[in-house]
């Protein structure tokens, strides 16, 4: 069969757009618009003044400089000299905050007052200093003669010394960050990302966002408007019955005409692409070769439109009629969508189990709505312990089971958005015996985020960990046990016994700057607090290996019972990225985002190996365990929702892809029950799979009946999304393909990060058959029909 | 040359409107066993009024339309199969070309659609466009064309790739009377050919002139088919000769159309005895053997009696009685003043047929 009458076809459909004035106007405005964003450029400076937005621990940073103020013995220490250097306003606020008052301060008075430090360094004394956890910037620039250094250097110093009188309160900054610039003038709002972040920003976020609202908006309206009367113009009589008098197939003409239709909207979007993508290589030295998969995907998405229009077309012959059929389709897919969205939002959102905790036989998990659930087996439903859903503003801590019949955790008030919530908070206690209804324990450290356990708990004396927001502090297990028990006897007492014998103003103040709580050591190493991004591994009772704005370090009990640093090392590399630790026998695992992961000797902390991540996907958990053979394991949960079993012995495996998968599809967070030996995958939302490690088997498999509004969204809203192509969700494929990354991260307030997984094959499988059948059905339409 | 059937329709049949699942409409049938067919080198004249089912058969034929029963065949291939299609041309009645077409792109566009290369494309365009009378304005957009060149560009994209059989809706419409004595001219070279030719067109004349074979079509049947008079010719002038015999060779109801002749005489005794004068042409005319004679007296200073002889069965009036009844009047030195064989026009018949149908 020769294609030359269809070939012929395609170009004069594309043709005949080509002669319509909407597209002139559509190219002249494309043009317009590259123009006026040609000129977008950026600046690359030292990161030198603060911003509301450093600091990791606001509360922190005025308890620091209250004490430096009002304690006598830090007088002379870099902290009071910062302290008495502020402006005479806010030092008279901080004594107040010294002296026990609830003080608001705004964190723009104290970034201002900063900020006035960095512009007058007389505070300084390099004697002072001497004693301060300086970063290795610092120090080179210490040792620099003032008179080389220029103006945003000498600032950058200024600003790395506050940071060192002042450790925990800021978070982790690259060196420089990016200005963007208009035509050679800055612009008014600087962002303050280095440049691989700024780069990050721009190809996740940015120009999809560009090419969403651009290609996947505006001129698919326009193409819709300029082909919608290709398909009615062929079927005027004068043209038709000629074209049909021709020898070539009616199904191949429409289709034809179709392609030609599509061919158009090629032209507008490969404009357009390749405008966006030498914009932004020239202009801000981002040449991202996978914006251009835009152009096919902003077709494929035309395509989905152009079906229905062809329909309509073909059924009322007149272009009005198309446009509007197809207009009001696309407002249908976005209805469907908004609603879809909400359903994840405010349905199947806040059911997401977030961590698991295995005690005996029984399940508990948080859940992303800032609940509490144990799986209820007799129900086959997940059971509220704390309540749970959308609106919630708490937090519950991941829960730790630390016997077979108990775990701990606890509820944050108001934690959601903010690590310290409203109040400092009790460790709840669950057992068996008590039908697993929480019991207050000790206080908890302020702004704790984490609870921590070996993972063999058997000694009633074994250390308990807890994480807050700048310190690692330890308990025991009887001091909770009895904890528990004593305030079960006696009324509960509110206030901590640690205020008894200290006057109440300074309490205050130590817990603002989170010092010590009853029960609690604080076995953070002296002056190197926990600033993010940090994470902690427990390898046993007397060992911890942490990580914390780039430095590895293993943390050990000496027999006199003190904290020590036993060893550690600073990362090359990006050290404000994200990063995951996990560890097992005598090997940690390191993970941190566009690095490859690492596999490093816990008594060395040197690098054994590394392992290519997968292009599309990072880590967002880590677990260590030893199987029933002894054989120590990794398993990384990939932010596409599958997890890989990494048993590394030799470097014969250079890559993530080369260990075996284990689990289900879509994982939201799995755990190991080190008694039995079983490995937990929460996955679809509120769904768990249990696998025997020692067999490999499936070992449970628990399907929780849904009510309410989730049995909605599974009967309704679930099969209206696949009814209707996910024209919205496209969007999503988008941003995969320009920024490469099939989910991306974001830190939730809480200390949590927050791990957002773009839909890539749905949509596009949705939108296909879609235009499929439509395809199908206008074929047989014009096949069949006479005219 | 092959004298097999080009297009051959056997009891076609086509109803439309069976309606949609929510709207039932009237049926409305628009071919109602259509029978005919058309021989290679026929310029096939298509009549009838509006609504007749022309049009509908034209499409059948063309495979836009799928008919309800019967069978048509083009060139021994079903209707609207691409081998039959890749040997048909077709002016639709009016042409449509898209707005960014030149003449030179339309024809190249159509030139492709029917499988031809470049290399064809552009020669047939060239003789094409010389033909019609478009050359020179070939490179103007279509949106300045007037309807006559409309026209002129439809001829020439049917005409592209060398069809066996044509199709040709109101050809001349839009044209100015130079223009239709082109396009006849092109017809007649086309026939000359040996193409075959299906004419849809409401000049009667129009298709007297041209057609070898015409069709009467009306309520989607054919009410008459045949072969134009034998004797047609068109000189030079593309005036045509007198016609002589039958303009339809075979009706629908079995009766003829045949010529009356009509004489005009002058008796010398007129004034004396006009009975005898009388008698005397009455047996003149006796001698015609089945024909029936009329015979009227006239007032008139220069003829005394008007004779008009009808032929009574299905045959025309022989030439051997004309010839020996003139004969008979001049020995008896009768003279004749006029002699008319005057044959119905194609439109007489038309008209007949129509009325006949609809009374």
């Amino acid at each position: 069969m020769s294609l030359r009458p269809y070939q012929a076809i395609i170009a004069d459909s594309f043709r005949s757009a080509l002669s319509s004035r909407v597209l002139w106007i559509a190219m002249v405005a494309i043009w317009l618009f590259l123009i006026l964003l040609s000129p977008f450029g950026y600046r690359e400076d030292y990161t030198t003044e603060f911003r509301n937005q450093d600091f990791h621990n606001g509360t922190r940073l005025k308890g620091m400089l209250a004490s430096g103020l009002v304690d006598p013995d830090v007088r002379e220490e870099p902290l009071g000299l910062i302290a008495s250097a502020v402006p005479e306003d806010l030092q008279r606020q901080l004594r107040l905050v010294g002296k026990g008052d609830e003080v608001r301060i705004r964190y723009s008075v104290l970034t201002d007052a900063l900020n006035g430090l960095i512009e007058d360094e007389s505070w300084y004394n390099a004697q002072s200093w001497q004693s301060t956890t300086r970063l290795r910037e610092l120090r080179e620039l210490d040792e620099q003669d003032v008179e080389q250094l220029s103006d945003s250097l000498r600032k950058r110093r200024a600003r790395l010394r506050i940071e060192a009188a002042l450790p925990g309160v800021f978070e982790a900054r690259a060196s420089r960050s990016i200005l963007l610039t208009y035509a050679g003038l800055d612009f008014p709002t600087e962002v303050t990302v280095d440049k691989p972040q700024f780069k990050m920003l721009v190809n996740q976020f940015v120009l999809p966002l560009i090419i969403n609202w651009l290609l996947g908006f505006i001129l698919i309206f326009l193409g819709i408007l300029v082909t919608a009367s290709i398909i009615p113009d062929m079927l005027q009589p004068g043209s038709l019955h000629l074209l049909l008098s021709k020898p070539v197939s009616r199904t191949l003409l429409l289709l034809s005409k179709f392609v030609g239709g599509c061919a158009f909207v090629l032209l507008c979007v490969t404009q357009l692409v390749i405008g966006l993508y030498l914009i932004a290589g020239l202009r801000l030295d981002i040449w991202n070769l996978r914006l251009l998969w835009c152009i096919p995907v902003s077709v494929f998405l035309f395509s989905v439109f152009y079906s229905v229009s062809v329909l309509a077309g073909l059924r009322w012959r007149s272009p009005i009629l198309a446009i509007g059929v197809t207009v009001i389709f696309g407002g249908i897919c976005m209805l469907v969508g908004f609603i879809g969205g909400l359903s994840d939002g405010l349905v199947t959102g806040p059911d997401r189990l977030s961590h698991l905790a295995v005690a005996g036989d029984d399940i508990f998990a948080t859940t992303k709505g800032g609940g509490m659930v144990r799986f209820d087996a007799s129900q086959n439903q997940w059971s509220e312990i704390y309540e749970s859903g959308p609106g919630n503003r708490d937090r519950v801590l991941a829960p730790l089971a630390i016997s077979s019949d108990q775990i701990i955790t606890a509820r944050v008030r108001g934690g959601r958005m903010n690590p310290f919530g409203s109040g400092a908070p009790e460790l709840s206690l669950l057992s068996r015996k008590n039908d697993w209804s929480p019991e207050p324990s000790l206080r908890l450290p302020t702004g704790t985020t984490q609870l921590l356990a070996p993972k063999k708990i058997a000694p009633a004396n074994d250390s308990i960990f807890a994480l807050n927001t700048s310190d690692l502090l330890t308990t025991t297990r009887s001091e909770i046990l009895l904890a528990a028990g004593e305030q079960k006897e006696d009324a509960p007492t509110p206030e901590s016994d640690a205020s008894q014998n200290t006057p109440s103003w300074f309490s205050k103040l130590n817990s603002l700057i989170g010092g010590k709580t009853k029960g609690f050591e604080n076995i953070t190493p002296e002056r190197m607090p926990l600033t993010q991004p940090r994470s902690v591994a427990v390898v046993n009772a007397n060992t911890v290996v942490a990580i914390s704005g780039g430095r590895l370090m293993r943390v050990e009990k000496a027999p006199t019972d003190r904290w020590t640093i036993a060893k550690q090392r600073t990362l090359a590399g990006d050290n404000s990225l994200d990063t995951l630790l996990a560890v097992t026998g005598d090997q940690l695992m390191l993970a941190r985002p566009d690095e490859p992961l690492r596999i490093i000797d816990l008594e060395s902390l040197q690098d054994l190996a590394e392992l290519e991540m997968p292009t599309r996907s990072f880590a967002t958990q880590l677990v260590g365990f030893s199987n029933a053979n002894g054989d120590d394991t990794f398993l990384v949960v990939l932010s596409d929702g599958t997890c890989r079993q990494v048993n590394w012995k030799d470097d014969s495996k250079k890559r993530l892809n080369d260990f075996a998968r284990i689990g289900p599809n879509e994982i939201e967070t799995l755990s190991f029950d080190q008694p039995a030996n079983r490995l937990f995958f929460a996955h679809n939302v509120d769904q768990l799979d249990a696998i025997d490690v020692s067999t490999g088997d499936t070992v449970l498999s628990i399907r929780p009946s849904v009510t309410g509004w989730r049995q909605v969204d599974q009967l309704v809203v679930t099969p209206l999304r696949w009814l209707t192509p996910q024209t919205g969700d496209l969007g999503e494929t988008i941003a995969t393909m320009i920024s490469g990354k099939s989910a991306f991260s974001f830190s939730s307030g809480d200390g949590e990060r927050e791990t957002i997984r773009r839909k890539v094959a749905g949509p596009v499988i949705s939108c296909t058959v879609f235009t499929t059948v439509m395809l199908m059905i206008s074929c047989v339409y014009f096949a069949t029909r006479d005219f | 040359m092959n004298l097999s059937p080009v297009v051959e329709v056997c009891d076609l049949r086509k109803a439309y409107g069976q309606g949609s699942l929510f709207r039932r409409r009237g049926r409305v049938e628009a071919l109602r066993g259509v029978s005919l067919s058309a021989k290679s080198g026929d310029v096939f004249g298509l009549l009838g009024p509006n609504g007749a089912g022309k049009t509908t058969l034209i499409k059948t034929l063309l495979g836009v339309v799928k008919p309800s029963s019967g069978t048509a065949f083009l060139f021994g291939q079903p209707a609207g199969s691409s081998a039959a299609r890749m040997r048909v041309g077709y002016l639709p009645e009016t042409l449509r070309v898209d707005r960014h077409h030149t003449a030179r792109s339309a024809l190249k566009f159509y030139g492709r659609l029917s499988h031809m290369d470049q290399a064809s494309i552009n020669r047939r365009s060239d003789e094409l466009l010389e033909l019609v009378g478009l050359q020179g304005r070939d490179r103007e957009s279509v949106r300045q064309f007037s309807k006559g060149m409309y026209q002129r560009l439809g001829l020439a994209q049917a005409l592209m790739h060398d069809p066996d059989l044509l199709f040709l809706d109101e050809p001349t419409d839009g044209l100015d009377p130079v223009g239709r004595n082109e396009v006849r001219k092109v017809i007649e070279r086309l026939r000359g050919l040996g193409k075959t030719i299906f004419l849809n067109s409401h000049i009667l004349q129009e298709v007297e002139m041209v057609c070898t074979r015409v069709a009467i079509m009306d309520k989607g049947m054919v009410l008459a088919s045949g072969a134009i008079g034998s004797g047609i010719s068109i000189d030079d002038n593309g005036q045509s000769d007198a016609i002589i015999g039958s303009a339809i060779g075979s009706m629908i109801d079995g009766k003829h159309e045949n010529a009356a002749v009509t004489f005009d005489l002058l008796h010398p005794s007129h004034q004396d005895s006009s009975n005898q004068a009388d008698e005397t042409i009455r047996k003149c005319f006796d001698r015609f053997e089945n024909s029936h004679a009329v015979i009227q007296p006239l007032t008139s200073p220069i003829a005394t009696h008007r004779v008009v002889v009808t032929p009574s069965d299905d045959q025309a009036v022989s030439q051997s009685d004309l010839d020996r009844v003139v004969d008979d009047l001049r020995s008896h030195s009768i003279s004749i003043v006029r002699l008319d064989t005057r044959v119905p026009t194609l439109e007489d018949t038309f008209m007949r047929l129509i009325s006949s149908q609809q009374g």
